[in-house]
């Protein structure tokens, strides 16, 4: 009886130490790994083990995140290793995304948000120009096209991208926003 | 009745569709169960076709219209729907450090190690294989003449028209006074002292601090652990040997 439990516990260690593996390493273009390939890797109670991984990674400020997939599929949803909690400002700057385009980023995604979740993107530079300088709001949208925060269809309509789905709380973005300005009228 | 007029309400109905679709209008402004009985009254006079044709893109185009229109009830009905104009108010109304540190608030960035793999170091490769050389690439875009990026002294300042030479001497002597009285014997902040509201003006301010300090009338000096530069105004020259030191104006104040 205890050697089966122990064979178990053996079993689900390699698992997890597999899922941690396989959620770690890029693979292609985008990071993150599907559900199907989830599934091929590490069998059908994959959901199990992602959640024990996820219990043991939180040691070190990190959780298994699902990007569900748009059509609800199991098999196309996205899975990634990502902080638990949120950086500071200090630990953003080294990132690789300057700091000054994560407020445009913030302000693309509100608007975005604002409009039902899709805007034209001649909208959006207008929008944004009020603020910002012009070769920063088109540089910045480019590059959050091309880095999948965003995603630009044929029509040229902005909508909020897997990647903005995969890291943002939006929920918690669009409280912050309102409470800061509320603040700010206060004082 | 010429052909146009015939499948002018068609063609009508598709230019509404695609107006809607893209911009971020109402997708219920649009009537469908008005432009459905509009497209089955008129299928019977179909008999090209060229006009069957027009009718089923008219008809696509209405299903892409009720896509939208379920999407904007989903998203009405998440916690995500605020009104567009309280949220565009709202970010007009916010500094950039309150945007930036909202953003931060609410990011989780994805933790990845990043690896070569053979197909990435092909295509590598391939890529540094077909670039063409720079001064090739910049000709369409920018002509192939062009000054190299350089320095430009108070000489040619002056010869440029940005400072006359009393404007600069007397802007000079401002300065050099405002420091020391600011500093009055004791080493001050240099960021507080070039600080300014406006980037033009901290710009101007910090050119002409390094013009004093490079006269000796000011000196710098740098704590380097903690990053900080200092500065001091001199009533006397100084003497010793000078080192040149980088300072960057940041954009943002």
């Amino acid at each position: 009886m205890e050697a089966q439990e122990a064979q178990e516990r053996a079993l689900l260690e390699r698992k997890v130490r597999k899922a941690f593996q396989v959620l770690v390493l890029q693979r292609g273009r985008n990071p993150g790994v599907k559900g199907w390939e989830m599934k091929r890797y590490l069998g059908r109670d994959y959901r199990k083990i992602v959640e024990v991984l996820s219990e043991e990674v939180s040691g070190f400020g990190l959780e298994v995140f699902e990007v569900k997939a748009p059509d609800g599929s199991e098999d196309a949803s996205r899975f990634l290793l990502r902080f638990r909690e949120s950086p500071t400002v200090t630990e953003a700057e080294t990132s690789g995304i300057r700091i000054d385009d994560l407020a445009v980023l913030a302000a693309t995604i509100a608007f975005v948000n604002s409009k039902q979740g899709r805007v034209a993107r001649r909208e959006v530079e207008q929008f944004l120009r009020e603020k910002f300088p012009k070769w920063r709001v088109e540089y910045s949208l480019d590059r959050y096209v091309k880095r999948g925060y965003l995603e630009q269809d044929e029509r040229t309509m902005l909508h909020v991208g897997w990647r903005t789905r995969a890291e943002v709380d939006e929920k918690t973005l669009m409280t912050l926003i309102l409470a800061r300005t509320q603040e700010a009228a206060k004082k | 009745m010429g052909e146009d007029k015939k499948l002018e309400d068609l063609l009508r109905v598709i230019e509404l569709c695609r107006s809607v679709e893209t911009s971020s209008a109402n997708p219920f402004d649009v009537d469908i169960m008005e432009k459905i009985l509009l497209l089955k009254s008129k299928l019977p006079q179909w008999r090209f076709l060229d006009e069957l044709l027009v009718d089923s893109e008219a008809l696509l185009e209405l299903t892409q219209i009720v896509k939208l229109q379920d999407e904007w009830l989903k998203h009405r009905a998440s916690s995500l729907y605020i009104d567009p104009l309280l949220i565009q108010l709202k970010i007009k109304l916010l500094s950039r450090e309150a945007l930036i540190d909202a953003f931060v608030k609410s990011w989780h960035p994805v933790a990845q190690l990043d690896q070569l793999s053979p197909r990435g170091l092909e295509r590598a490769f391939v890529y540094w294989r077909d670039l063409a050389p720079m001064n090739e690439r910049f000709r369409n875009e920018f002509g192939g003449y062009g000054a190299k990026p350089g320095v430009v002294d108070y000489q040619e300042l002056v010869s440029l028209g940005v400072f006359t030479k009393d404007q600069f001497e007397k802007s000079l002597a401002d300065l050099h006074a405002e420091l020391l009285s600011k500093s009055d014997g004791q080493w001050i902040d240099y960021a507080e002292f070039v600080g300014a509201k406006e980037f033009e003006t901290r710009v101007r301010r910090a050119y002409l601090l390094a013009f004093l300090i490079s006269e000796g009338r000011a000196s710098l000096k740098t704590e380097p652990l903690t990053g900080r530069i200092w500065t001091i105004g001199l009533s006397e020259k100084a003497g010793g040997p000078s080192k040149s030191v980088a300072i960057s104006v940041p954009e943002a104040s």
